[in-house]
């Protein structure tokens, strides 16, 4: 029953127009993103090293080549709204091997900022902003992390925004100046409510 | 333009200039120098390379305003024949003292034009030319307007040089009948052995104590996959027979002066320890010397690697590489020889041996030089993701060569350097440190490792049954003749080809078996192997002496070290310095056919100037103006060609010039702060008349 009702679509799906037009390439979106990442992705030659390298690729969609190669082809939407471009850990291997000294690391940063100018980004990078304006931390002390650094002979808070919390101020000026919190605040919300 | 006068007739172009071998030199005649300048212009469409942003209209009224222009005409192609003709008439017909030519680049067409400048009845040397193609309207493409202007300025520019320009004589010297060729790989091999079969005597040069090259290292040779040895082994028995190659093996060499048509080299014969039977057969040991028969090798008690066999086998302190060395004759590595003796006294009675032998010097007076240096591998482990040096069963190209060669220390059986196992799966990692721009590798492609890598491939599969070889590359370059039929057939064999660059390479620390990490780019999935080995393609680079050898005969290189050749197009063997040309890899990674191809024209080109027995020199040399030149002798030390000495000169000490040592660099002139150094062709009055003529336009 659910076969036959959805054989259709699939077969609808199946025979879209798969063609890459040259039309459709933005050569725009390729010059910006290496103006803000500064670095040279028009010069991949499409070796593999950055996938090779990545802890990212064996365990997920995620392929940094593959992105690469979408900056070049200035395939904007295809990067910006493919989610696996919040899956880099930016561990940096790939810009470590690189044979044309391409940073493929800044490349991805690049586009997040882009996806981000249009609302595309993952919640839990957005909770991170508000945990960063609240606490000056990505990732807060927690209990656990008290006693283990007491554990070493340190003192339980970092000297940070911990220990000095009179400088958060100085953070959420920096981040409101660039309306990170209200921009973060506005989309949680809307998606969940 | 006052002052330019007074200069002008202390020009000491009309100094009797001693070069032997050459005609009376030439003296300006003093009306000719008074004469008033008329230059005659000739403006080049060049089709619409030049026309089509230029304004040759405006150029040209333009040049009619100009001080000492009597004529001006355009076009289209001044470097055909009726082009040529233009510049011939106007010669005569407007009684000229110099031409312009407004067009390309003097790299291609000065010569040109100064043959017409001379069939003319000028002096070609009266000949100036405006770049107003490279170095104006391919640039400026899109600006009309600043081309035509920039133009204007080139012609001025040019205009005012030309008023001033001197007659000049070209030189000729005598050329040595005899050629030097350094390294004998097959490059230098085969470029001697031509130039000895076209008559011409020959000193072969090389370091190492026998002749072959990285050629003889090799097992086989792609595509049609011939014995390596098999094929070098007869030239490399020919060069020790041909009469007209004199060959120096562990020789050097040491200094270099002169220039083309007399090279004086200096060689360093590095003491071998041991006399050849001519050597000893000279110092009156009768029937004594080396005759290869290697009794002295196993009573050494030192042991050493042996770089031939890549370190994988030993040798002794006393040694010969390979069985098929030339010349047959031991030699002993003083580093590591302690002296004991029992070669000594096993030689015996042919007295070949003497432990206190030491370096001697030869000097040889040639015409021409062929440097044929050759490449060693770049040291791969500095990649270190790919373990060279820290896993075992990660070898080079050249470590496989020996290894599954069967004369090699193996025997010919391809194991693996951990246990002696046979791998039956193997790794060819592709552009190992080539097509790399991190700084740490070579950008370039080193041309031939992909090749290789398939005929490695080939040979395993030939050799181990159930073997499973894997290339992982990006792309297979295959350009040669047969050669993408050699591509087809090693894939039809069962290799593995995998679209990837490998980003690095674990060891297993128990099995030291090796996981070869890449992208198969093709499924865009990431792709592991377990190998048993692994061969990295390793790039190349230039051999270890290369630069200092370069710098002896004057030879630049480009950014990646290859020895630069005079044009990359037209002149490959060529360099910028007369007489020195290149062969084989030295100039830049080639392949066998492509390096043997490479020597015969080096040889050739080598050989023009010895038989046409003297060669013209371009008159642009430094002349001492003696009157000034207060003998302080500053610039004899700069001058890098070593053109310049301090001499006697009633009863003053003055600066000469050997006008065929100086290549007209200008060090000196910049540098003499008396002034006395005149720069003919360049000299100083010539170029401010130009910087007058830039900066305060047509009026001056
Ligand atoms: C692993 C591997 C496999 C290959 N397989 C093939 C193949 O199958 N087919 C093919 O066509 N090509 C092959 N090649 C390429 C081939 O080796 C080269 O084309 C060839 O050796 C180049 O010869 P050459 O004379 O220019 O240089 P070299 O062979 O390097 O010879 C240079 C010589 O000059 C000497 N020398 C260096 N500096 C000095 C100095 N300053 N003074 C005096 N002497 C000096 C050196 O000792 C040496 O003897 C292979 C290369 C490698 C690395
Ligand atoms: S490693 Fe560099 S050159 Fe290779 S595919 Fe990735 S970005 Fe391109
Ligand atoms: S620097 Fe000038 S003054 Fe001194 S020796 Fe050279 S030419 Fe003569």
């Amino acid at each position: 029953m659910v076969r036959s009702k959805g054989y259709p679509e699939a077969l609808e799906n199946k025979l879209i127009d798969r063609v890459l037009y040259d039309s459709d390439r933005s050569p725009e979106f390729t010059k910006v993103v290496e103006e803000i990442s500064r670095t040279i992705p028009h010069m991949c030659y499409q070796c593999g090293t950055c996938t090779a390298s990545c802890p990212s690729a064996p365990r997920s969609t995620y392929r940094i080549r593959k992105f690469v190669r979408r900056v070049v082809m200035g395939l904007e939407n295809e990067a910006l709204t493919d989610p696996d471009l919040w899956l880099c850990t930016t561990c940096y291997s790939c810009t470590d091997r690189c044979p044309r000294d391409i940073a493929p690391t800044d490349v991805i940063m690049a586009m997040r900022n882009l996806a981000f100018k249009r609302d595309i980004i993952p919640v839990n990078f957005l909770k991170t902003v508000q945990a960063i304006y609240t606490t000056g931390h990505g990732v807060p002390n927690n209990d656990v992390n008290r006693a283990a650094r007491k554990k070493l002979g340190l003192e339980a808070d970092p000297p940070t925004t911990h220990k000095f919390p009179q400088y958060i101020k100085g953070i959420q000026k920096i981040l409101d100046y660039y309306k990170l919190k209200a921009n973060a605040d506005r989309i949680v919300k809307e998606r969940e409510g | 333009m006052a002052d330019t006068k007074k200069n002008k007739k202390e020009s000491p172009a009309k100094k009797v200039v001693k070069v032997e071998g050459v005609p009376q030199s030439f003296s300006p005649k003093k009306e000719e120098e008074k004469k008033q300048a008329r230059i005659g212009v000739l403006i080049c469409h060049c089709g619409t390379n030049i026309a089509g942003s230029i304004d040759i209209k405006a150029l040209e009224e333009y040049t009619k305003t100009l001080p000492n222009v009597a004529f001006v005409d355009n076009y289209q192609y001044v470097c055909s024949t009726p082009g040529q003709k233009k510049i011939t008439d106007a010669i005569a017909q407007h009684n000229l003292t110099g031409t312009v030519v407004a067009a390309c680049s003097p790299r291609l067409h000065e010569p040109t034009f100064r043959t017409a400048t001379k069939e003319g009845g000028l002096n070609p040397f009266r000949f100036e030319m405006a770049n107003i193609r490279e170095q104006n309207s391919w640039v400026h493409m899109h600006d009309g307007e600043g081309a035509t202007e920039k133009a204007k300025d080139a012609v001025r520019i040019a205009v005012a040089k030309a008023s001033l320009l001197e007659d000049l004589i070209p030189k000729s010297v005598l050329v040595e009948k005899a050629a030097m060729v350094v390294g004998a790989g097959v490059a230098g091999m085969q470029a001697a052995l031509d130039l000895a079969n076209a008559g011409i005597k020959t000193y072969l040069i090389e370091t190492l104590p026998t002749i072959g090259g990285r050629m003889s290292q090799l097992d086989k040779t792609f595509p049609t996959l011939d014995c390596s040895q098999c094929i070098l082994t007869p030239k490399m028995v020919d060069v020790g027979r041909a009469p007209n190659i004199e060959l120096m093996t562990y020789t050097e060499v040491d200094a270099v002066e002169g220039y083309i048509g007399n090279f004086d080299v200096t060689l360093r014969k590095k003491a071998s320890g041991v006399l050849s039977m001519a050597q000893a057969e000279a110092m009156g040991i009768s029937g004594g010397g080396c005759n290869g028969c290697g009794d002295c090798e196993p009573v050494c008690p030192v042991i050493k690697p042996n770089d031939f066999e890549m370190g994988m086998k030993p040798r002794k302190a006393i040694y010969i590489s390979h069985p098929q060395v030339v010349p047959l004759l031991y030699t002993i590595d003083f580093d590591s020889c302690v002296k004991c003796g029992l070669c000594v006294t096993v030689c015996g009675d042919k007295k070949a041996i003497d432990l206190e032998m030491k370096d001697e010097f030869v000097k040889v007076k040639v015409g021409t030089v062929v440097l044929a240096l050759g490449f060693e591998l770049f040291p791969i482990e500095k990649k270190e993701e790919w373990g060279y040096k820290r896993f075992e069963n990660v070898i080079t190209s050249l470590e496989f060569e020996r290894l599954i060669c069967a004369s090699g220390p193996t025997g010919g059986h391809l194991v693996r350097p951990s246990d002696g196992k046979t791998p039956k799966k193997v790794a060819f990692i592709l552009c190992a440190g080539s097509r790399d721009n991190t700084g740490i590798g070579k950008p370039y492609c080193s041309r031939f490792c992909c090749m290789y890598s398939l005929k490695h491939a080939h040979q395993i599969i030939e050799k181990i049954p159930g073997v499973q070889p894997y290339i992982f590359y990006m792309d297979i370059r295959s350009f040669g003749k047969m050669y993408e039929e050699f591509y087809y057939r090693i894939q039809d064999e069962g290799t593995k080809f995998i679209r990837g660059r490998v980003s690095h390479i674990l060891e297993d620390p128990a099995t030291k078996n090796l996981m070869v990490h890449s992208d198969d780019t093709l499924l865009d999935q990431p792709f592991r192997l377990e190998a048993d080995l692994v061969v990295l393609a390793t790039a190349v680079q230039p051999s270890v002496d290369t630069d200092r050898t370069r710098k002896l005969f004057g030879v630049s290189c480009s950014m990646d070290g290859w020895l630069l050749e005079a044009h990359p197009k037209l002149n490959p063997c060529g360099t910028t310095t007369a007489g020195v040309f290149l062969a084989g890899v030295c100039q830049g990674p080639k392949d066998i056919p492509d390096t043997v191809a490479s020597a015969e024209g080096a040889a050739s080109a080598a050989s023009i100037p010895i038989h046409m027995g003297e060669v013209e020199l371009e008159p642009y040399f430094a002349q001492c103006i003696e009157e000034k030149c207060a003998g302080c002798g500053m610039c004899v030390n700069l001058c890098p060609y070593k053109a310049l000495a301090l001499i006697e000169k009633e009863g003053r000490t003055v600066m000469e010039v050997t006008e065929a040592k100086c290549k007209g660099c200008g060090t000196c002139g910049g540098f003499c702060p008396g002034g006395a150094i005149w720069m003919q062709h360049f000299a100083t009055p010539q170029i401010i008349g130009q910087i007058d003529a830039f900066l305060l336009g047509g009026a001056q």
